[in-house]
């Protein structure tokens, strides 16, 4: 009777995750995966994309789509440039944070705040990749035909008041992150697809100065 | 000095003074005003929020669900929600807000900014007109608070909008019309503290 009952639980956990990902299976051993990325994410300097924005309102049956241009530096430098339908820049150069908004520019140190570097430091990870090798989130790796799928569930309680999970896009063929999906506790959530991707081509310092 | 005094006075006696004193109650109706009540089947506004020295932007989206409940949903521009409220025919709803944000007085303070904008109390028993000259007051109690929506004489255009108790003005909200019934542009403006919240609309590229 106990093995009937443990391999039902077993079963039903094994559908769950597989309805959890459709087209992706977890890895067992996701340590082939983790060497390569390592790799990949290594050899890549900077990176130029244009990016799509989609933020899912789950209740409401709504997307908000915004478009604009990103550029990543190594090692910790990012600039996020909303250009539809809003304008909005976000500069993030080590643990400085430069937003301009329609109105106002803001100049931020990370520094004074915890939770603000907390966040910085995940936007950084998940770009150059330092996410999948940290403490900061329980990693489960999934595998498409074209894609890997990395889940992160973040271990910080004050971390988990802001995504109940966040979910990187691989690609097989460069190992490099083309989608970004952070979902919130409340079901909502935002992706980020980077399209138009450019590696290791020169950046100008300007674009990550703050002033 | 003593003369410095009378002037200083009588600047806090009058800064104390009451809002609505002078007017003058009238028999004229208020039922004008719902002509003005924004439709709102689904817009979405850049906002630009300055509380107490510090701004903060995002996006605001105000949304009629199927069964006719409102949500107003606003957000930082890189899509984290700060709050998810809801008004259905009965109730406010919190769905969602911002553990930082989670305080009675902040959610108190948007629910009545929200209620005068999307002109929830127009059904208030014991609504009433006041005037002053051209500009008719037209007043919706509901407790301690009162809405007024301020129009002209032939209740033609709405002026402006405030809440306040019968005496003291708390806060002011403008709106400009849009061409599909939902404004183009909002502005909110209290009185009793620094807080004002300016909603800009956007226009969406895709859907």
């Amino acid at each position: 009777m106990r093995e009937i009952v443990l391999t039902v639980i077993l079963c039903t956990a094994v559908m769950a995750v597989k309805a959890q990902y459709p087209g992706y299976k977890l890895l067992a051993d996701p340590s082939a995966f983790q060497t390569q990325f390592a790799t990949a994410s290594q050899k890549t300097n900077t990176i130029k994309s244009d990016f799509i924005q989609e933020k899912n309102l789950s209740l409401l049956a709504e997307k908000i789509v915004s478009k604009g241009k990103f550029w990543f530096r190594k090692e910790n430098a990012i600039r996020m440039e909303y250009t539809q339908p809003f304008q909005y820049l976000m500069v993030i150069n080590g643990s400085n944070v430069y937003i301009k908004d329609s109105q106002k520019e803001n100049k931020i140190s990370t520094k004074s705040n915890k939770l603000f570097q907390q966040i910085n430091k995940i936007i950084i990870d998940c770009v150059n990749g330092r996410a999948l090798q940290g403490n900061d989130f329980k990693v489960r790796i999934f595998e498409g035909s074209t894609a890997y799928l990395a889940e992160l569930s973040p271990v910080d309680k004050n971390l988990k008041t802001f995504f109940s999970h966040v979910n990187m896009i691989i690609e097989k063929k460069d190992y490099a992150v083309s989608r970004i999906e952070m979902h919130e506790p409340s079901g909502d959530d935002t992706s980020l697809q980077f399209v138009n991707r450019q590696f290791n081509t020169p950046l100008a310092d300007a674009l990550f100065a703050i002033r | 000095m003593r003369c410095l005094l009378y002037v200083s006075c009588w600047l806090v006696c009058a800064a104390c003074s009451s809002a609505y004193k002078k007017l003058q109650r009238t028999e004229a109706g208020t039922a004008c005003v719902a002509a003005f009540k924004p439709s709102f089947t689904r817009a979405l506004y850049n906002a630009q929020v300055n509380v107490t020295g510090k701004h903060l932007s995002g996006l605001l989206l105000i949304k009629t669900m199927p069964d006719s409940s409102v949500r107003v949903v606003f957000s930082s521009e890189a899509g984290f929600t700060f709050f998810d409220f809801e008004w259905n025919k009965h109730a406010f709803k919190v769905h969602y807000i911002f553990s930082q944000m989670d305080k009675k007085p902040v959610i108190r303070t948007l629910r009545k900014d929200f209620e005068l904008v999307l002109m929830r109390h127009l059904d208030a028993p014991g609504a009433y007109t006041l005037k002053e000259d051209e500009t008719y007051y037209r007043v919706f109690p509901n407790g301690k608070d009162f809405y007024y929506y301020i129009t002209d004489s032939a209740c033609a255009n709405l002026l402006q909008m405030e809440r306040g108790s019968r005496k003291k003005k708390v806060v002011e909200a403008v709106m400009l019309a849009g061409n599909d019934g939902m404004p183009d542009s909002i502005g909110i403006k209290h009185h009793n503290f620094s807080f004002d919240i300016g909603l800009k609309r956007l226009y969406d590229i895709e859907r």
